[in-house]
């Protein structure tokens, strides 16, 4: 029996893995950046007080 | 408003007995003299029905495969409307403050609106089943294990159904929240229901239907103690 | 304040590493299996992010439960991280499990109880995070989530059950030569090994994901003290 090729779905799914994963990752940091960034703004607001 | 156990003080069960028919009794009564709960849950109920029928054109056997799905899907989504309503009219005339003001544990609270919740449910699909049968004379329908297998579906339903409406009420998007929170957790319900009410109406050896019945029992009872525990949590203040 | 403590820095190395070994040991150590090809690759990742999502799952049942118990807030957080880890890699897993199913089963979807079942999980959290979104007292939020992953910790398992009274064509991996098995497939010593390492690396990488999310809980908690400091 030959062995099918499957490889383009392999890539599919390496990919998916890939984009989710590491756009989650990235979901995060951009998460982080925007809290830090409004920490940072009440920081000063607090400090002028 | 606030809420007077019909039984006697001096016996802690009988007090949470009464407390239980209290809670019951008042949505009951309040409902005979309205009747809104009712009416729309039936009027929603037939709707679904005939929508069945038009969208799903099926020939007599056909039919017979999907009577048991097309029931329970028409339940849930009624009794979805019943539970809403059923919390959404306590907290808006401010019952649900009152009856925790009362002196008896909290769960009689949740035991009676359970109570009520599941007698409208029972209610509907007392009213619902004739009129199917009367559209599609389906066969085997008056068997007692059919019969069974809706109690004991409702019961699950509804256990699971009062806790949540509880807190969706208490949330801002409410009434769009409770199908979300109720049907992934209520998937075991509908599968062992819809599997055993096709198990009845086709006539199967108990023996099949047997697993069925014993998931909807384990569910039930899994989910009733779950929920005593549980809803003081639900109705801190 | 915000600067990684050192620990997790060592982590973030050590996760990426192990990363990249995952994806040699999937591509290249793992020899070709020859009923399905190149496709079946896919199933390590596809068994690692499942287990990395059952232990989200359990985490976040079992905080719910303490928070419940203890009232500290912390243990919400940890519910809340654990729920939306699980969440990313639950979808991850289902995915794979699809496009490995396809080209062998010829469907993209197959109603078998653990797909189904991690379908509907994904439901379940996604319903929890609808529930917290609609509630605005923290302690509500909290005490509201908790029980919801509670009850969903219970109905989960229960609803698995249901849907394996079916018959199933899921895959008994681990050499069964029951019908059941038509999609399964003898694994060699470096098969096993490299799903063996795959589970260990996601559990080490969920550890380090698991602390960042933590420390943006932390920040968040922060920026929320801050504003209501300033709007006094």
């Amino acid at each position: 029996m030959d062995t099918p090729n499957t490889l383009n779905y392999m890539l599919a799914g390496y990919l998916i893995f890939s984009v989710t994963f590491f756009g989650y990752l990235v979901s995060l940091w951009v998460r982080w950046q925007g809290l830090q960034a409004e920490e940072k703004a009440l920081q000063e607001v607090e400090n002028q007080e | 408003m606030s809420e007077n156990p019909k039984a006697p003080t001096s016996r802690p069960a009988s007090n949470y007995f009464g407390a239980v028919m209290a809670v019951t009794w008042k949505d009951l009564a309040a409902e005979f003299r309205s009747r809104e709960l009712l009416s729309a849950m039936l009027i929603f109920a037939l709707l679904v029905i005939l929508v069945f029928n038009f969208s799903l054109e099926l020939d007599r056997e056909a039919r017979e495969s999907v009577t048991a799905g097309v029931l329970w899907v028409t339940f849930a989504f009624a009794g979805t409307l019943g539970l809403n309503r059923s919390m959404a009219i306590e907290k808006d005339r401010g019952c649900l403050d009152g009856l925790l003001l009362a002196p008896v544990d909290r769960s009689a609270i949740y035991f009676g609106k359970a109570l009520s919740n599941l007698a409208f449910m029972l209610i509907v699909e007392v009213i619902v089943l004739p009129v199917y049968f009367i559209l599609y004379n389906p066969k085997n329908f008056f068997s007692p294990g059919f019969f069974g297998v809706i109690l004991l579906g409702s019961i699950g339903y509804v256990a699971v159904g009062t806790l949540l409406s509880t807190m969706a009420v208490q949330t801002r998007t409410r009434d769009v929240l409770l199908p979300i929170l109720l049907f992934p957790l209520v998937i075991p319900v509908l599968v062992s229901a819809v599997q055993a009410s096709k198990g009845f109406l086709s006539g199967l050896p108990i023996g099949e239907i047997v697993p069925w019945l014993n998931l909807l029992v384990v569910y039930d009872v899994i989910f009733i103690a779950a929920a005593f525990m549980v809803f003081d949590f639900v109705v801190e203040e | 304040m915000s600067t990684q403590p050192r620990a997790l820095v060592a982590l973030n190395v050590v996760s990426l590493l192990l990363l990249a070994a995952s994806y040699y040991a999937s591509l290249v150590y793992a020899p070709l299996e020859a009923v399905m090809g190149a496709v079946q690759r896919v199933f390590y990742f596809h068994v690692a992010t499942a287990w990395v999502g059952m232990i989200g799952f359990v985490l976040a049942a079992v905080a719910g439960i303490l928070y419940l118990w203890k009232k500290d807030l912390k243990w919400d957080e940890i519910s809340v991280a654990a729920v939306e880890i699980s969440l990313v890699f639950f979808f991850i897993a289902i995915v794979l499990g699809s496009i490995w199913a396809r080209p062998i089963w010829g469907t993209w979807w197959t109603w078998e109880p653990r797909l189904t079942t991690a379908a509907i999980l994904e439901m379940v959290y996604l319903a929890y995070l609808l529930l917290r979104q609609g509630v605005e007292d923290p302690e509500k939020r909290a005490r509201f989530g908790a029980v919801y992953t509670l009850l969903g910790g219970i109905s989960v398992p229960v609803t698995f059950v249901s849907i394996r009274i079916f018959r199933t064509i899921h895959p008994v991996v681990i050499g069964s030569g029951s019908a059941e098995a038509q999609g399964g497939f003898n694994m060699a010593p470096a098969m096993l090994q490299t799903m063996f390492f795959a589970i260990f690396a996601f559990s080490i990488i969920f550890v380090t994901i698991f602390w960042h999310r933590m420390r943006l809980s932390a920040l968040a908690n922060r920026v929320e003290q801050l504003k209501l400091k300033v709007m006094e």
